[in-house]
C-alpha cells in the first residue's frame, strides 16, 4: 500500500474521490428505494449519530482534547431552534442557522479559557460546563423571571408538516458536510496542525503551530455543527426539555461510537455510529439495561483489545493511512 | 552586521537564578557556539529567546523587531527556529509530514509549495529514503536528523541547535557537522549548544560559556580554550588542558 | 440567624461526608493520574452492603462498616489488577474510558439485579435530633461525620507512616525511581486503588443510614468527588478536607437561600472557574499534569 503513504507526499486521493461520490449518491437515492418509514428512519437515526460522533472527532479524535461536554453545544441549539421558532416565528432553516451561531460563539468563549487546560482537567472541565448548562436551562426562567427556556417543562415547537424524507434529507446534507471537513482535515494544513497538537504539543508550537488557535477552532467548528444537529432533532421530536437535550447520555454515545470506530480516523465514527445504533435498534427498548451493560463490556473490551478502534486497527493492520 | 542580540536577559524561578543578565550578539552567516557545565542554563536561554519562558528581564532583538515575550509559534514564523533536546517528533506520522507542519506553520507555505520543500529538505539532512517511515519507527540518529529538517523546512534565517548531536557516534557527529556547515553556508545563522567539545570548537567562529546562568567568557574557541575561568568552572582546576579537535 | 447557623451546620456535616468519599478519587489520581469516573459505584457497592447486612442479618449500618470497605478493598484490587494496570501505559485517555466503562456496568448490572426501587434504611435513630438551642444535630449524619473525619486522617497516617504508605508515595512521586528502588509498581497500584476502593465503599456505608439508596446513585456522586477534588487540589489528600467542607457549605447555603438547582449549579460553576483560574486547589498543591 505504498501508494497511501507517499499520498501527504505527492497530495491528492484517487480512491476517495472515486468511493465517496458514489456512497454519497447511493445513500442520497435511499428514500427513493425503501418504503418502510421505520427502515428510513433507522438509517436517519445512523447518519444522525455519524454526524455528532464526527463532529466530537474533529475536536477530541484529531487533536486529543478529550472533550467530555459537547452535548452543551447540541443542546444549546436545540433550544435556539426551540426558542426562535415557537416564540419568534423564526422559520426553520434559519432557526438552524440561529443554533449554528449562538452554539458557536459560546464555544468561543468557553473555548478560550477552557482550552488552556490539558489532560484530565479538560475533560473535567468540560463536562463540568456542560452540567452546569442543564442546570441554567432549568432555573433560568425562575432565576431571572423571564419566558424563555420553560424550565423543566421544556418547550413544544410548532408541528412540522414534513414527513421523514425532509429529516433524512437535512441530516443527510450535515452528516455528508462532516464527512467532507474529515476529508479536508485529513490533507489540510489545519489537519497536520491538529495532529502535531495531539502528538506533542509544546513541539507543535515550537514549530510555528499556533496551538491556541488551531484548537479554538476545531472547537467552534465542532460546536456549530453540533449546534445545527441539536436544532434539527428539536424540530425533528417537537419537544425538548432540558434533561432530554444536555443528557449526558448523549456525550457518552458520541465518545463510544467514536472510540470503537477509531478516534482521529476519517471514518471511524461512521462505523462506531452504524454498529451501535444498529445494535441499539435490534436490541429494542426492552433490554435497555442489557444494551448500557453491554456497551459498557463493549468499551472494555476495545480500550483492552484494540484501543485504535476498528478502523485504527485496520489502517495499522494494513498500513492504509488514509481511511 | 548581528541578527540576533540578547541584551541583559534574565530569568528566574522562584529563588533559582536561571539566566543572570546575559547579553550577546548573533552576526549574520556565523556560527556561534554556547558551552556550559550542566544547570549553566543554557536550554533556558534558549527558551528565554523562542519565547516557550517569558524572561524576567531583558530584551531579545531579532532581525531589528523586538520580539520579547512574543509566543514561541510566532517566533518560529519570523524566523528564528529551535530543535528540541530531547527529540519530540510527532510520532504517529510519517517522516514526511512532520516536516511538513514545520514547512506549512513555521514557514507559513501552503501545500503545493512545501510539499517540494519538504522533499528537498529530507534530502539535504540525509532521510531521503525514510520519508515514509512513521517517525515513531526511525534510530535516535534519524530522529536528530528528523529535528533538524523540520527546523531547517520553515526556511528559517537563525536556527537554535539544543545538543542535537548527543547520543551520536564520532562518524555521524562529522555527518552532522558537514549538515551544519552547508546550512551555515546557504546563508543561515546558528547557535550551537553543545556538550561534545570536539564539535563545538571544531565549527564555531566564536563561543560563549555560561556558568550558573552568566556569561563568563566570549571568544575565539582558542580564546576560550585558553581562558582559566573557562577551565575552572569545567574541571574545578586548570591542569587539565583542554585541546580542539 | 439561626437559619444561616443550621445551614451552615448541615454544610459542615455534609462537607465532611464529601471529604470521606473523595479521598481515595484523590488517592487514585495522585498515584495513577486515573480519572476514576466509576468512583460512584464504588459508593454506591459500599451502601448496598450496607443495605443487604441490613436487611438480611439486621446488622445495623455503622457496624457493616468494615464489611464494605474488606469488599471493595478486594473489588478495586482485582479490578486494578486485572483490568486498569492493563492500560497504564497508555495514554490516560484510555483509562479514563475504560473506567466509564467499568461504570457502565457495574451500574447497569446492579440495576438488573436490584431494580429502580428507591430504597432507605430505617433504624431507631433515624431522624432523631439533638436540640441545641434552636439548632438541631441529626445523630446519625453526626456520627457519620465524626467517622468520616477520622478515616481522611487515617488514611493521611497511612500514607505518611506506613511502610506501604511510603511506598505508595514514592511511586507516585517517580515510578521509576520507585521501581528502581525494588517497589512493584503493579502491585503498588493495585494496593493503591484496593484502598481508594476501600475508603469509598467505607464512606459509602457511613452515608446508607440516611440516603436514598439505589443502583444509578452513583454518578451524581462521582461527579461531586471532581468537585471536591479540584477545589482540595487533584491528588493532594488533605485538600479533599477542605475541598469538602467547602463545598459543602456552600451547596448547603446555595440550597437555603436559592433553590436546590441553584445549588447544583453553583456546584458546576465552582468546579468550572476553579479549573481555569487555579487547577492546583484552594491550597495550590495539587497535581498540574
Amino acid at each position: 500500500m505504498s501508494d497511501n503513504s507517499e499520498h501527504a507526499i505527492t497530495g491528492g486521493n484517487r480512491v476517495f474521490w472515486i468511493i465517496f461520490p458514489i456512497a454519497a449518491i447511493t445513500i442520497g437515492l435511499l428514500p427513493f428505494v425503501i418504503e418502510s418509514e421505520y427502515l428510513l428512519r433507522l438509517i436517519s437515526l445512523v447518519l444522525f449519530w455519524a454526524g455528532l460522533a464526527g463532529c466530537w472527532n474533529i475536536m477530541s479524535g484529531y487533536s486529543g482534547y478529550i472533550d467530555f461536554g459537547p452535548v452543551v453545544y447540541f443542546g444549546l441549539g436545540s433550544y435556539a431552534t426551540a426558542i426562535a421558532m415557537s416564540k419568534w416565528g423564526v422559520a426553520f432553516f434559519p432557526a438552524v442557522g440561529c443554533s449554528a451561531v449562538v452554539s458557536a460563539l459560546v464555544a468561543l468563549l468557553i473555548g478560550v479559557p477552557t482550552l488552556r487546560l490539558k489532560g484530565a482537567y479538560f475533560a473535567i472541565a468540560t463536562f463540568a460546563f456542560a452540567e452546569t448548562m442543564k442546570q441554567i436551562s432549568l432555573e433560568f426562567d425562575r432565576t431571572f423571571s423571564v419566558k424563555l427556556f420553560e424550565g423543566s417543562h421544556g418547550i413544544t415547537l410548532p408541528m412540522s408538516a414534513h414527513d421523514n424524507t425532509f429529516f433524512f434529507y437535512c441530516i443527510f446534507t450535515l452528516t455528508l458536510t462532516i464527512a467532507l471537513i474529515h476529508f479536508w482535515i485529513e490533507h489540510s494544513k489545519f489537519g497536520y496542525g491538529l495532529k502535531a497538537i495531539h502528538e506533542a504539543e509544546a513541539a507543535a508550537e515550537i514549530s510555528g503551530v499556533n496551538t491556541a488557535g488551531v484548537k479554538l477552532r476545531a472547537y467552534i467548528i465542532s460546536a456549530a455543527f453540533l449546534g445545527m444537529y441539536g436544532g434539527i432533532e428539536a424540530y425533528w421530536i417537537t419537544y425538548i426539555t432540558p434533561a432530554d437535550v444536555f443528557n449526558v447520555q448523549k456525550t457518552v454515545q458520541m465518545v463510544i461510537m467514536t472510540l470503537l470506530g477509531g478516534m482521529g480516523t476519517m471514518l471511524g465514527p461512521f462505523v462506531g455510529a452504524a454498529f451501535l445504533t444498529i445494535l441499539s435498534d435490534r436490541l429494542g427498548t426492552a433490554f435497555i439495561e442489557y444494551y448500557l451493560i453491554m456497551v459498557g463490556v463493549i468499551i472494555i473490551g476495545i480500550i483492552l483489545l484494540m484501543p485504535r478502534g476498528i478502523i485504527g486497527t485496520i489502517k495499522e493492520r494494513f498500513g492504509l493511512r488514509f481511511i | 552586521m548581528s541578527i540576533l542580540e540578547c541584551n541583559g536577559v534574565t530569568k528566574s524561578f522562584g529563588a533559582l537564578m536561571a539566566v543572570t543578565d546575559v547579553h550577546f550578539k548573533l552576526n549574520k552567516g556565523e556560527i556561534l557556539g554556547m558551552i556550559g557545565p550542566n544547570g549553566a542554563g543554557k536550554t533556558t536561554l534558549f527558551n528565554c529567546l523562542i519565547g516557550v519562558e517569558k524572561p524576567n528581564n531583558g530584551t531579545v532583538i531579532f532581525d531589528g523587531k523586538n520580539i520579547t515575550g512574543l509566543k514561541p509559534h510566532k517566533v518560529c514564523r519570523l524566523g528564528l527556529a529551535k530543535t528540541s533536546q530531547i527529540t519530540e517528533p510527532f510520532r504517529s506520522m510519517t517522516v514526511f509530514e512532520n516536516a511538513l507542519v514545520g514547512a506549512l506553520y513555521g514557514g507559513g507555505m501552503k501545500l503545493k509549495e512545501a510539499r517540494p520543500k519538504v522533499r528537498e529538505t529530507l534530502e539535504f539532512v540525509g532521510l531521503g529514503p525514510q520519508m515514509t517511515k512513521p517517525a515513531s519507527s526511525i534510530s535516535v540518529p534519524a530522529r536528530r536528523r528528523l529535528e533538524l529538517a523540520k527546523v531547517m523546512s520553515s526556511d528559517p534565517s537563525v536556527v537554535l541547535l539544543d545538543e542535537n548531536m548527543a547520543g551520536l557516534n564520532p562518524f555521524e557527529i562529522d555527518e552532522a557537522l558537514e549538515i551544519i556547515r552547508k546550512i551555515r553556508d546557504a546563508g543561515t545563522s546558528l547557535i550551537v549548544v553543545e556538550h561534545i567539545m570536539r564539535a563545538v570548537m571544531g565549527i564555531s567562529d566564536r563561543i560563549i560559556v555560561l556558568n550558573y546562568g552568566a556569561k563568563i567568557a566570549e571568544g575565539t574557541p582558542k580564546d576560550i580554550v585558553a581562558n582559566d575561568e573557562v577551565v575552572e568552572a569545567y574541571f574545578g582546576t586548570k591542569n587539565i588542558c583542554l585541546a580542539p579537535a | 440567624m439561626d437559619c444561616f447557623l443550621q445551614a451552615a451546620l448541615n454544610g459542615l456535616l455534609l462537607g465532611g461526608v464529601y471529604a470521606a468519599y473523595s479521598a481515595g478519587f484523590s488517592l487514585i489520581f495522585g498515584v495513577m493520574g486515573v480519572v476514576n469516573l466509576a468512583h460512584g459505584e464504588l459508593i454506591m457497592l459500599g451502601a448496598f452492603t450496607s443495605y443487604w447486612m441490613f436487611v438480611f442479618l439486621k446488622l445495623d449500618p455503622y457496624f457493616s462498616v468494615p464489611f464494605a470497605a474488606l469488599f471493595l478493598f478486594m473489588f478495586g484490587y482485582l479490578l486494578q489488577k486485572y483490568i486498569i494496570n492493563r492500560v497504564i501505559e497508555l495514554p490516560h485517555i484510555m483509562s479514563y474510558i475504560l473506567t466509564f466503562g467499568i461504570h457502565l456496568v457495574v451500574a447497569n448490572t446492579a440495576l438488573k439485579l436490584w431494580s429502580h426501587d428507591f430504597r432507605t434504611i430505617t433504624t431507631s435513630y433515624s431522624g432523631a435530633n439533638l436540640a441545641c438551642g434552636a439548632i438541631n444535630i441529626p445523630y446519625a449524619r453526626f456520627v457519620t461525620f465524626s467517622l468520616a473525619i477520622v478515616i481522611v486522617a487515617g488514611l493521611w497516617f497511612f500514607l505518611t507512616k506506613t511502610e506501604t504508605g511510603r511506598a505508595i508515595r514514592a511511586t507516585s512521586m517517580d515510578k521509576e525511581v520507585a521501581r528502581l528502588m525494588g517497589v512493584n509498581i503493579r502491585e503498588i497500584y493495585a494496593i493503591t486503588f484496593g484502598i481508594g476502593a476501600a475508603v469509598t465503599g467505607l464512606a459509602g456505608a457511613l452515608i446508607s443510614p440516611f440516603v436514598i439508596i439505589y443502583p444509578e446513585m452513583g454518578l451524581s456522586y462521582t461527579i461531586i468527588a471532581f468537585c471536591v477534588v479540584v477545589l482540595g487540589g487533584m491528588g493532594y489528600m488533605p485538600g479533599a478536607l477542605w475541598g469538602g467542607l467547602i463545598l459543602g457549605l456552600a451547596q448547603s447555603l446555595a440550597a437555603t437561600y436559592m433553590t436546590a438547582g441553584i445549588s447544583v449549579a453553583i456546584t458546576f460553576l465552582i468546579l468550572f472557574f476553579m479549573l481555569i483560574f487555579r487547577p492546583t486547589g484552594i491550597a495550590g498543591k495539587g497535581l498540574v499534569t
